[in-house]
């Protein structure tokens, strides 16, 4: 801006007077755009939602501390960890269908079999208490949001609709008091004028109601995704879990090559020379020489020597990788059972096929159950069960030998046993042992399905 | 039977394949064919037609049970056909599924014991005439998988041993050798085995070790 002889001229830059066109512009268009109907639609429902969430916790929390003496109280706020999970799901799909906000779904909710493991799940599932904190705060987000866009929206539909109702004022709400209060527009006053007044706000509202929404909906946005999302932590959880199975996977995979290897080459290598030995020594039997004497003994020896060497290895290459997993774990486990001293009954119910790596450890925990039952139980029979529970194998061994079991005491008997819990709590699996003195002695194995 | 029996060997590891070889032409048998996948084996039998086809059950490509399901396979084709399966480990279920269509000319053995020549030969003869060669671990396992424990408590310690023995396919006279005793007596033991099973009696050896089985089974 210059002043030029007598005449004042106003220069305005052209980048500046581009953008005041866009900003107005964009004022103008904005309550017609999709994003804005989008935005106060999920302001609605967000808020009918948030209402029945808020109602949800409030009673089943305030249930579950009344009933907190009993039992029955940790189930009940156990339920409302899980609804309130439900919930969360309902603002998050939300969320993405109305302001396409890009939310993750958290890890889904996985429980041990049986109430207890689902119990425990569901009091520590950090995806559900954050998802209660989410339905709290979105509920006093709503009330602000009902109280500053949502009225701003009403008041200008019934500034605007004024004319057209038998009304002699618009219906007074929220944030309009601030413009019909203080006399900016005198709602005691009548006719022509009062009701242009009564319909330039309408029209002021209008314009303005898009960008208060936008504001509150902004305040959403970040609490969506911090209490709705999967949570720095629980990704770093996930991705660490995904790096452990990959883990625990090759290290199977690379068992599974050595005992290969050892079956195509040193395995066959001794079995060939065991063969040769013993056509050594039937060949030495039918010579009647008695200079041959020591020989035959030594190749006797050799033989036998040759024989003890592929048994021990079998058992080896066995302990590496048992081959008959390579076809499922039924094959394995029955030959398993046969095989065992005590007579062992077997019974499997699996619908999907485990990771070779927990096929793996399902393997090892109950050909070192049955080994600890045949050598200390002092039982008569024992019985193996294997089923599905969800995402969870459950292994369960019994024996009706002496009991008084303890898994201090058969990891130190028996060296494999306490290897094997490590194993099992590498993948978040869990053993327990029930053993009363006098028994039965049960072993229970939770092994998740895939590592 | 008349001539040389006539042996083909499908075994995937070649100083296996080539020192059984050398084993079985030693003791006068004809070699048809030494191969080493199932593949080569099928064709192999469709052209020479062999006596009895000594298979191993980890063959490629998978290194699992290829030999098995070929072993099934040639058996519904050749019912004459001998197959002795060979393997370094017992599986329980290979050894149900091998006979679920009966004990003749069936022979399934760890492969330990091709170090026992003169019994190795005398297996691949058995199975060769219709009879059968199981592995005293095949018959352990099946005795153990039985669900007749009560039954097989039953028998003396003896009477066990002869059980044992008659269900690998052995012949009373081998049974008697074996255990260093008359052939009467074992003859006895059969008898009072299958009295106390309540199972008729029968001449054929296989025959006997498929009622055995059975019995286990049921």
């Amino acid at each position: 801006m210059f002043v030029s002889g007598s005449k004042m001229v106003i220069v305005v830059p052209e980048d500046l007077q581009a953008r005041v066109r866009e900003v107005a512009r964009t004022i103008l268009r904005a309550p017609f755009t999709r994003r804005t109907w989008s935005e106060l639609l999920f302001l609605i429902v967000g808020a009918a939602l948030a209402a029945v969430g808020l109602a949800f916790v409030g009673i089943t929390v305030a249930a579950g501390v009344a009933l907190a003496v009993t039992f029955i109280g940790l189930a009940v706020v156990g339920l409302a960890v899980r609804g309130a999970r439900g919930f969360g799901g309902l603002h998050r799909n939300l969320a993405r269908g109305l302001l396409n906000e890009q939310i993750e779904d958290p890890a889904p909710f996985v429980h041990r079999p049986g109430f207890l493991g689902w119990l425990q799940a569901v009091l520590r599932d950090r995806v559900g208490w954050r998802a209660m904190a989410y339905l709290v705060v979105k509920a006093l987000l709503a009330l602000v949001g009902i109280m500053t866009a949502l009225s701003i929206w009403i008041d200008a539909f019934s500034c605007l609709t004024f004319p057209f109702s038998n009304h002699s004022q618009p219906a007074e709400f929220g944030v309009a008091r601030i413009f019909f209060r203080p006399g900016f527009v005198s709602i005691q006053s009548s006719g022509f004028l009062h009701g242009l007044a009564i319909e330039a706000t309408g029209v002021i509202l209008f314009f303005v109601a898009p960008w208060a929404t936008r504001v509150v909906i902004l305040l959403d946005r970040p609490l969506l995704r911090a209490l709705l999302g999967p949570g720095a932590m629980a990704e770093r959880v996930r991705s660490l879990e995904h790096a452990r199975a990959q883990t625990v996977d090759a290290s199977v995979a690379t068992l599974r090559r050595i005992e290969r290897d050892l079956h195509d080459g040193t395995q066959a290598q001794l079995v060939a020379l065991a063969m040769r030995l013993g056509m050594a020594k039937e060949k030495l039997a039918t010579l009647d020489d008695p200079d041959l004497a020591p020989v035959r003994d030594l190749v006797d020896d050799a033989h036998r020597g040759a024989k003890e060497a592929i048994v021990e290895l079998r058992d080896l290459a066995r302990g590496i990788h048992p081959p008959a997993l390579d076809l499922g774990l039924e094959g394995a486990l029955s030959t398993l059972a046969s095989r065992s001293t005590i007579p062992t009954e077997l019974t499997l119910s699996l619908r999907d096929r485990p990771t070779p790596a927990i096929e793996t450890i399902a393997y090892f925990c109950v050909a070192e159950l049955l080994a600890n039952v045949a050598q200390h139980a002092n039982a008569s029979r024992a019985s193996v069960s294997c089923a599905q529970h969800g995402a969870w194998l459950r292994l369960v061994v019994r024996d009706d030998g002496m009991g008084g079991a303890q898994l201090s005491q058969l990891g130190s008997t028996s060296s494999g046993l306490s290897g094997l819990t490590d194993r099992v709590h590498a993948v978040d699996g869990r053993l327990d042992i029930v053993s009363p003195l006098r028994g039965p002695t049960v072993v229970t194995v939770d092994l998740p399905l895939h590592a | 039977m008349t001539g040389p029996l006539r042996v083909a060997i499908a075994e995937d590891s070649a100083v296996l394949r080539d020192g059984l070889v050398q084993l079985l032409a030693d003791r006068g048998f004809v070699i048809t064919d030494a191969v080493s996948d199932p593949d080569a084996l099928r064709a192999s039998v469709e052209r020479e037609r062999p006596d009895v086809a000594v298979v191993d059950i980890r063959m490629p490509p998978t290194f699992t049970d290829e030999g098995l399901r070929a072993a099934i396979d040639l058996r519904h084709r050749h019912p004459g056909l001998g197959i002795l399966l060979f393997s370094q480990y017992i599986e329980t279920r290979y050894a149900a599924e091998l006979l679920a269509d009966g004990a003749a000319g069936i022979g399934y053995l760890l492969k330990d014991r091709v170090a026992d020549v003169s019994d190795f030969v005398d297996a691949l003869r058995r199975v060769a005439s219709g009879g059968t060669a199981l592995d005293p671990e095949v018959v352990t396992q099946l005795l153990g998988a039985s669900r007749r424990t009560d039954s097989i408590s039953v028998l003396s310690a003896r009477e066990r041993e002869v059980l044992s023995l008659m269900a690998e396919g052995r012949s009373n006279a081998a049974i008697a050798s074996e255990l260093v005793v008359s052939e009467g007596a074992v003859e006895k033991h059969v008898a009072n085995i299958f009295t106390k099973f309540d199972l008729p009696v029968t001449q054929s050896d296989h025959r006997r070790v498929l009622a055995v089985l059975r019995f286990l089974e049921s």
